[in-house]
């Protein structure tokens, strides 16, 4: 049969049935093959370059974003006035009920430095590791919500699981009402968050916010996570689908803050 | 020794653009794919072979960043590789039209593949058919574009076709 073909398309051949056999092979069992050392090589290797893209890309937006963030503070100052008032005013209801005070967290900034994943971004690279006290476990936000928590950490970076992550399930709330599920992503019909386990029989209404609930005890308790787009009984009939958008404009990250040293302080 | 280089070369640009630029513009919908015009490429210049273990390695590289299902991206773009490095010498590699077949068709073919392990069941299935027609219609005319806008540049053909080389000169 090979004598057919001249020997260079007999090698070619060969070694494309070489490629196809291995590739089936991690597809198989690519899981089970431990790969966050070489992902750590390769965030190494692009860093840098990363670093080049973003910088052209983010100077651009620089001057318009100042002007914005000039506005936002002046604005949250007089947010942040009126916050303090009531945080007193809190923490005294809370002595005289004898509950636990809330507690602060210390942020630290990152930068990030790549996204991956297929249809929504599932993983982000960030400029933040080991050294600067990142451990794995460490929730990672931004002004706006949960962007999910870090995944593999290295010495001067970090991997981000994304709440958008096939693995990653997020327990949840919604504001006010207290409704609990788990948010997950859902393929079908299209990738989205799905806030799941809510029974049919609890109350949610489109444009709620959805928050860390505390529960998981891998989230502080009260982070915004997203709003809530529709809600429709599941294939069972006895739950409700919540689909839920991001908080996050995942499309638009550049920089995060990543809640240092949670998991031995304790949640939430 | 050159070969390797540039190899290794477009692989980081392609990888480079997909962390970066392009995952934004995915996520708002648009799908420029990146890896298969880079592996149209390499195979129309280099041929099976060459087309064929760049397609393996980039798509080892892609896998590897995307921490799910490794082999993915390797198998569709080993093939994609090899496949249009056979056919490179029956085709006119330096037409246009030639240039937005096979990118729109290498883009449909890495596209349903990789989108088909994403989606759960037949009722994602119109949405991937979106998808994937909307990076064949956003990434075969854009390559198209900038593959002639490189040989304008360099007055020359990118892929060595003997056929445009004269005509050009006329």
């Amino acid at each position: 049969m090979g004598g057919f073909l001249p020997p260079a398309e007999r090698r070619s051949g060969a070694l494309l049935a070489l490629y196809a056999i291995l590739s089936l092979f991690l597809l198989l069992a690519g899981e089970r093959i431990p790969t966050a050392a070489l992902r750590g090589v390769g965030a190494w290797v692009f860093a840098p370059f990363d670093r080049i893209v973003l910088s052209a890309d983010r100077m651009a937006a620089a001057w318009r974003e100042n002007q914005d963030l000039h506005q936002k503070i002046a604005e949250l100052k007089l947010e942040n006035e009126r916050l303090v008032l009531a945080g007193v005013e809190n923490n005294e209801l809370r002595r005289a009920q004898s509950l636990p005070l809330a507690r602060r967290f210390a942020l630290r900034p990152v930068e990030i430095l790549a996204l991956s994943g297929e249809v929504l971004p599932t993983a982000a690279t960030v400029s933040a590791g080991r050294r600067q006290g990142v451990e794995e476990g460490d929730p990672v936000l931004t002004g706006e919500g949960l962007l999910g928590r870090i995944g593999e950490t290295y010495d001067d970076m970090s991997r981000v699981t994304l709440i958008t992550d096939p693995n990653s399930a997020v327990a949840c709330e919604i504001e006010s009402t207290g409704v609990l599920g788990v948010l997950k992503l859902a393929s079908t019909p299209h990738a989205r968050l799905v806030l799941a386990n809510v029974p049919l029989t609890d109350t949610v209404h489109v444009g709620q916010r959805v928050l860390t609930s505390g529960y998981s005890r891998h989230y502080p308790r009260g982070l915004a996570v997203g709003r809530v787009v529709s809600a429709t009984p599941d294939a069972s009939r006895l739950m409700l689908e919540v689909e839920v958008a991001p908080a996050v404009e995942l499309s638009r990250l550049r920089h995060a803050f990543v809640i240092p040293g949670t998991r031995q302080a304790g949640m939430p | 020794m050159r070969n390797i280089g540039g190899l290794f070369l477009l692989m980081l640009v392609a990888l480079l653009l997909r962390s970066t630029a392009l995952s934004s513009l995915a996520a708002r919908g648009v799908v420029l794919d990146v890896l298969a015009f880079s592996a149209v490429v390499w195979a129309l210049r280099n041929g099976e072979t060459s087309g064929a273990t760049f397609g393996f390695l980039l798509g080892l590289a892609a896998d590897l960043d995307a921490a799910h299902w490794l082999g993915r991206h390797t198998l569709a773009l080993a093939l994609i590789g090899y496949g249009i490095g056979r056919l490179n010498q029956t085709l006119m590699r330096d037409r246009p039209a030639t240039h937005l077949i096979l990118i729109g068709a290498a883009t449909v073919i890495h596209q349903i593949w990789t989108l088909s392990f994403e989606i759960g069941g037949l009722a994602g299935w119109p949405f991937l058919l979106a998808r994937v027609g909307l990076a064949a219609v956003a990434t075969a005319p854009l390559g198209t574009v900038l593959l002639w806008i490189v040989q304008r540049v360099s007055g020359r053909p990118i892929f060595g076709d003997v056929a445009f080389a004269s005509d050009s000169g006329k």
